[in-house]
């Protein structure tokens, strides 16, 4: 039977004979434990500011932005600010003239406020955010821990470890499969090739603005604000 | 010139100063206890005068009142004992805890299931992911969420090396407060190792925030397969060692022995629980009584003891170490390949392939991220587990959306904490830290 619980309690474990009585020869026991210790294993420490520690390639580190040819590969799409537990991300987006369309004016993550959860790397649809292996950081004031793009981006090639690492162990699919092809994560208007078709075709391009007849359609049943009603109580927890 | 406006609520006199009257009512308190110590003695009918009426001189043999803590090394984080002393003898105990509180039941209140996950790390910070699996499958319950075969044997794993990782914590603590100095490094060492298979498994040696609703965030490298092998082989050598040293060493078995006692009723009575429980004699581990996870396919057994010493909880905890490896060892063996998380975009995180290359994944996951799981309304769900401290349970209730209406959590630390006023009571004073390491409180998790 697993788990069966047992009083495994030996003879005399808390009785102790004439001779274990003795104060001084357990003294001496006890300081040999400790110089065996120290003689007989090797230096489990590190000389830390000078020997430097190098995580392995699933540490969560500080988060960092990635760059993929000169740009950053984020779309401003806000999810990892929603995602961030302690809000410490902020971004403000801009139309830009590629492929993507989309990019961050400035993106800002607060280092005080970041608890290296990893959620932002996690939540990301481009990959665009992960968690690098840079673990001592140090500020003179509170400005200087707002990092910016600039102390943000890092190019691609840099974070190799770290995007293997994700492809190998983190980002496999696991359930129904798909027919994964890199392409069909490109749905823009503003890419040239599909442009150079459309306009093949007898397409003289597309609008790109699409508003929403209400935007603020919802069915209304759920409030989110400040106004939450207690639920019916109900006696179980649905199976 | 107009003369300032009378308001009457300007100076608010002491309405707004907490500490004051908060600590007052603390010496209240200890004033108006019921001393049960004075009761037992007039029972057993020594029929002595109390200590205090016997010498106006000597301050030994006063009344005194000691205040332990909150910054003291041996209260394991901030709790504050308020103590009347007569003589060496505490008669009267009164604890105030608070000090670390955070509020993170009204935190979660605003944070989807899955974004209060890194909140839970840091209640009890010696055994994190137990509190991540606590907290996983209590929603997991409330929602109706089937986790895959894989992730269960994953959770599994890390749950016992967090057990282990905190007993080693009090073992090392326990041994320094004894006077051991350096038996705190020996168990930090065990730790350290620890920390390295969560660093490779979920990649931080704390804070791992490694479940996840409906499974777990990575799958294991096969470098930490390695690592765990090795921590098992190694751990059973370095316990076996600890347990030659200190079984029968004369100092630790007197320091601990009949210190801090509680009887099997008491113990029931007091609502301790975990090994403080399980060391009075009460036969009750929720890993066996109501299993979860894989629990009942392994093959593993719950020491007892009778005593409801410090030192029976001592040799309890020391098996526990030993039964956790076991578990560990049998998980490594039964775990089969597969998915590691529930493969339902309403329930889990889709793969990171879905959601790059497929515009339902990247939906998926953008309703994941803001909605999360949405438990039925109205629903209701109290899951427990076992952590190393004892029980730690989460009651939830939902109202629909995404974010738990209301969080309650049942901590192992609060609970024993109840328990120590009454086991100081009677105690030695030089005997508070034995009792306060052996009780083994975590303050984070006691203060929420
Ligand atoms: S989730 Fe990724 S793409 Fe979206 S804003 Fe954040 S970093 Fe950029
Ligand atoms: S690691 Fe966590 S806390 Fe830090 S920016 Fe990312 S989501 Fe926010």
């Amino acid at each position: 039977m697993p788990g069966t619980p047992v009083n495994t309690k030996t003879d005399n474990e808390r009785e102790l004979n004439f001779w274990e009585n003795l104060y001084f020869p357990e003294l001496f026991k006890g300081l040999g434990f400790s110089l065996n210790k120290i003689t007989d294993e090797p230096t489990y420490t590190l000389q830390y500011p000078e020997e430097q520690w190098y995580p392995p390639d699933s540490y969560r580190g500080r988060p960092v932005l990635v760059e993929e040819n000169g740009r950053p590969r984020c779309v401003s799409c806000n999810l990892c600010a929603r995602a961030c537990p302690p809000l410490a991300i902020s971004m403000q987006s801009q139309e830009v003239d590629n492929v993507k369309e989309r990019e961050p004016e400035w993106f800002e993550i607060n280092m005080l406020r970041c608890i290296y959860c990893g959620f932002c790397e996690e939540v990301c649809p481009e990959e665009a955010i992960i968690m690098s292996k840079e673990y001592d950081m140090t500020f003179q004031s509170r400005d200087e821990a707002v990092f910016g793009l600039d102390r943000l981006l890092k190019p691609k090639e840099q974070m190799q470890d770290r995007l293997e690492y994700l492809d190998q162990y983190k980002n496999r699919q696991f359930g129904q499969q798909w027919d994964f092809q890199q392409d069909n994560n490109l749905h823009s208007v503003k890419d040239q090739h599909f442009l150079d078709w459309l306009a093949d075709e007898g397409m003289k391009g597309l609008k790109n603005t699409h508003l929403r007849d209400d935007p603020k359609a919802s069915s209304g049943e759920q409030s989110w604000g400040s106004q939450r009603e207690e639920p019916a109580f109900s006696e179980h927890a649905p199976e | 010139m107009a003369t300032a406006p009378q308001f009457p609520g300007l100076d608010f006199g002491d309405k707004f100063r907490f500490w004051p009257k908060h600590n007052e009512k603390i010496y209240e308190r200890l004033e108006a206890k019921h001393a049960w110590i004075e009761e037992k003695r007039a029972a057993q009918g020594d029929g002595g005068v109390p200590a205090t009426e016997w010498s106006e001189e000597d301050p030994l043999e006063n009344e005194m009142i000691l205040n332990m803590g909150p910054q003291h090394p041996a209260t394991h984080g901030v709790l504050r004992c308020v103590v009347k002393l007569d003589g060496e003898t505490i008669e009267k105990a009164v604890l105030d805890i608070g000090y670390l509180h955070r509020g993170i039941e009204k935190l979660a209140e605003s944070k989807t299931y899955q974004e209060f996950m890194p909140y839970t790390d840091r209640m009890d910070y010696l055994s994190p992911y137990s509190n991540n699996v606590a907290w996983c499958l209590a929603v997991e319950k409330l929602a109706g969420i089937e986790i895959p075969e894989r992730a269960a044997w994953i959770r599994m794993i890390m749950c016992e090396l967090a057990r282990i990782s905190s007993h080693c914590l009090w073992l090392g603590v326990g041994l320094m407060d004894a006077g051991a100095v350096s038996g705190f490094l020996w168990t930090f060492q065990q730790r350290e190792d620890i920390y390295s298979i969560f660093d490779e498994v979920a990649g931080a040696r704390f804070t791992v925030s490694h479940a996840r609703i409906g499974g777990v965030a990575s799958d294991l490298t096969p470098r930490s397969f390695e690592l765990i092998r090795a921590f098992c082989d190694s751990f059973r050598e370095e316990l076996a060692s600890w347990q030659k040293f200190l079984n029968r060493n004369r100092i630790w078995i007197e320091r601990n022995k009949d210190v801090g006692r509680i009887t099997k009723e008491e113990a029931i009575e007091l609502g301790m629980t975990g090994p403080n429980l399980r060391g009075s004699g009460v036969e009750y581990d929720v890993r066996r009584f109501e299993p979860y996870l894989k629990y009942d396919e392994v093959d593993f057994t719950i020491p007892i003891r009778d005593e409801g010493d410090c030192l029976a909880r001592y040799f309890l905890r020391l098996e526990e170490m030993e039964q956790s490896i076991r578990i560990i060892e049998q998980c490594l063996d039964r775990m089969p390949e597969g998915p590691i998380r529930a493969d339902d975009a309403k329930q889990a995180y889709p793969s990171k392939d879905e959601v790059y290359y497929s515009m339902e994944g990247m939906i998926h996951d953008f309703m994941y991220t803001d909605v999360g799981t949405q438990a039925p309304k109205g629903a209701n769900a109290y899951h427990a587990v076992e952590s190393p401290k004892g029980e730690l349970g989460f009651y939830l209730t939902s109202d629909g959306t995404g974010r738990p209406f209301r969080v309650r959590i049942n901590a192992p630390s609060f609970t024993n904490l109840q328990g120590m006023e009454y086991i100081m009571e009677g105690s030695l004073v030089a005997d508070t830290v034995v009792i306060i390491g052996s009780i083994d409180p975590v303050m984070g998790e006691a203060d929420k």
